[in-house]
């Protein structure tokens, strides 16, 4: 059995006479009989019949709640969990601002020790506090939602992080052994991420696209269109200018004025993007505008059709903006935030600011693969945090149409 | 009775000084035990003349018996051999598992104390029942766990006494007490119920006890393992007659001493007993 089989983990100790009486070798008898493992990690025999003997085990089990049964069937035998207490807890004295020496999260499997139990982390964020809920459930927050009162893990002490691993059901990606990859034959590429993302639909997953405006520049909307159409994309991330150029080119058939069929710029063309935000101003809502027959096709327009929920979040330099827009960037993250249980896979598709955004709220085992053409991106995502993001070095107009023609039946 | 065995070997080297408690509070008050039932009448005055009965069967066969004041509200205080764990001249207190018991503590540690003894406890938390489930074979502490004494009590127990202790799980509930499943017989002997023991245990026995006497399932639910070694004499609450013509063979003297009052708490002769002259780590020469 492998260490990356049985993610739960406890160093535990016992001592006494514990070889001449045999309990060492019941408990390791025990723990493998519960189809658990164990690493000695030190075993220190007494010298004398007198002297008593020491044993420190990591025990390992699929599962924290296993792991648990079993340390509680060892305990009987003597066997005691090594780390030291509980995390120490202190209250916030006001809102939006955690207590002094506040506990910072990483997005990694996160457990916190209290009144002697290990608590799982429930929403593994990056860069928040860790609040302990009455009920003992223990959450990420991020400060601003930090109230008075609240109790938050503080120090080191309790706290417990799963070291990262790749994909839980153990299939390989061979191809992400170099993380960023231009080099690589890309169709072979894409059709793994195509695997991937039916595998996560098949077990109840939901998969995430995060949309930069490259998507409708490159040509690509349609097919996003499609992915959306026929429900492989769940949830849809992305700002102003994605949407607003969704919205262009299926009113006006121009991306930022250039006809997205012929490429070349169209008489007054540099206006049509201001002309369907104020139109869609005009409506109240993306969805409005789709209701009224204003908008007739694209990316947004099947997201209002299936009821796909999307996030748009608002920048300093958006026009308009378009009344979908969350222009206050702590909302709009967390509206991100509430749509992401659930989600499986994340598809970052040439967006900079939308994905690390985006990489900075998601916990670590969600299967994320960034399309860009630019290496710096992916390699920004997996410098913030995001360790988890694979990379592919391409254009995102050649992945999306190779994705949906992998994953969807029929023309656009 | 001060003999040795026929066949030389030697004896075990303790129990022939015992403090005991007379029953004049005993009842069956609570149910702590698989044998305690609170609808079954105890005779006290019954219960009082076999507990009289085996002091004089232990004065008979050589034993002193040092007496602990009876206490209100303790029923329990008759069976000494939860006191402690006595080494020379060091008492180690018991921590009872169940609350009903608890109250010993204190009667038991104002004797030790008024007679001369160091006081040792336990930390908090740990459960111990002192030699009713600690008992000395060769150089060595067996000690039981898990119903009423815990592992962990074990290390603790080691570095209070110095001495080296065979840890030994028991597995059946009506043999809830390491007394009531072994028996030291003398330096190379006991008595052993398998049914109470796991298999590590039995292995453990294997390597320590060069003649062991199995108990039948039955004969260990008699509780005769729960009896008192006095030199050669073996004063038994019951004498199954296959064991009595075992303990014979070898030069035994088999006696039994009619407890069944008591037994309704799940206690035997053992039970009523704590012996008084155990230095642990001293093999027996």
């Amino acid at each position: 059995m492998t260490g990356e089989a049985l993610p739960a983990r406890e160093v535990v100790e016992l001592e006494g006479h514990i070889i001449d009486s045999l309990i060492l070798a019941k408990v390791l008898d025990l723990i493998v009989a519960a189809g658990a493992d164990y690493q000695v990690l030190d075993v220190e025999i007494g010298r004398s019949n007198v002297d008593q003997s020491h044993a420190r085990l990591e025990v390992r089990a699929a599962d924290q709640a296993s792991l648990s049964r079993l340390l509680d069937k060892l305990q009987v035998h003597g066997v005691n969990r090594a780390s030291g207490g509980d995390a120490t807890l202190v209250a916030a004295d006001c809102d939006g601002v955690f207590p002094e020496g506040f506990y910072s999260t990483t997005n990694l499997p996160t457990s916190v020790r209290l009144g002697g139990e290990w608590h799982e982390v429930e929403n593994p964020e990056m860069d928040c506090g860790l609040v302990v809920l009455p009920d003992g459930a223990v959450r990420t927050v991020p400060v601003h939602r930090a109230r008075a009162g609240d109790r938050f893990v503080v120090g080191h002490d309790g706290v417990r992080v799963e070291a990262p691993s790749r994909p839980r059901d153990g299939v390989r990606f061979e191809f992400m052994t170099s993380d960023v990859s231009s080099e690589k034959p890309k169709a072979t590429l894409i059709a793994q991420v195509a695997e991937r993302v039916r595998a996560a639909k098949a077990s109840g997953g939901k998969v995430l696209a995060v949309c930069g405006p490259a998507v409708v520049h490159t040509g690509a909307g349609p097919q996003v269109a499609r992915l959306v159409h026929d429900g492989w994309v769940d949830v849809l991330f992305s700002g102003n200018g994605f949407a607003t150029h969704d919205l262009e080119s299926n009113v006006f058939g121009t991306s930022l004025g250039i006809s997205v069929r012929e490429g070349a710029p169209v008489e007054g063309g540099h206006a049509n993007h201001l002309r369907v935000i104020n139109s869609v101003r005009r409506y109240g809502s993306i969805a409005a505008a789709v209701e009224a027959g204003y908008v007739k096709s694209g990316v947004m327009f099947e997201c209002v059709r299936r009821r796909i929920p999307f996030v748009l979040g608002g920048s300093v330099r958006d026009d308009g903006p378009l009344p979908d827009v969350i222009s206050d960037v702590v909302d709009a993250a967390d509206a991100m935030r509430a749509a992401l249980p659930g989600v499986a896979v994340a598809l970052m598709l040439a967006s900079t600011l939308h994905a690390i955004a985006t990489g900075n709220l998601l916990p670590a085992w969600v299967e994320t693969y960034c399309v860009d053409i630019n290496q710096a991106v992916v390699t920004k995502l997996a410098d913030r945090g995001s360790h988890q993001a694979l990379g592919l070095v391409t254009d995102v107009g050649l992945f999306l149409r190779t994705l949906a023609d992998q994953l969807c039946s029929g023309a656009a | 009775m001060n003999e040795p065995a026929p066949d030389a070997t030697p004896g075990l080297g303790w129990g022939r000084r015992y403090l005991m408690c007379p029953p004049d509070f005993f009842g069956v008050f609570y149910e702590i035990n698989p044998w305690m039932h609170t609808e079954v009448q105890v005779d006290a005055e019954r219960a009082r003349r076999q507990w009289e009965g085996l002091v004089s069967t232990l004065k008979q066969a050589g034993a002193e018996v040092e007496l602990l004041e009876a206490a209100p509200g303790l029923p329990d205080l008759v069976f000494t051999a939860n006191a402690g764990i006595v080494n020379g001249k060091q008492f180690v207190a018991a921590r009872f598992r169940h609350p009903q018991r608890q109250g010993e503590s204190a009667k038991d540690v104002a004797w030790f104390s008024a007679h001369g003894y160091r006081v040792d406890h336990l930390p908090p938390g740990t459960n111990h029942e002192g030699a009713g489930d600690a008992l000395p074979f060769g150089s060595v502490l067996v000690s039981g766990y898990r119903f009423r004494s815990d592992a962990v009590s074990h290390a603790e127990i080691s570095r209070l006494t110095g001495a080296a202790v065979r840890s030994v799980e028991l597995v059946d509930p009506r043999l809830y007490h390491l007394d009531m499943t072994f028996c030291p017989l003398d330096s190379r002997r006991a008595m052993v119920a398998p049914l109470g023991w796991d298999r590590y245990g039995l292995r453990v026995l294997a390597s320590l006890v060069p003649e062991p006497l199995f108990l039948e399932d039955d004969e260990a639910l008699s509780l005769c393992a729960n009896s008192v070694v006095v030199g050669t004499t073996v004063v038994m609450p019951t004498c199954p007659p296959r064991l009595g013509r075992a303990l014979e063979a070898w030069g035994f003297d088999p006696v039994e001493c009619d407890v069944s009052e008591l037994l309704k708490a799940g206690g035997g002769c053992r039970c009523l007993t704590l012996a008084l002259d155990v230095e642990l780590g001293k093999a027996p020469s």
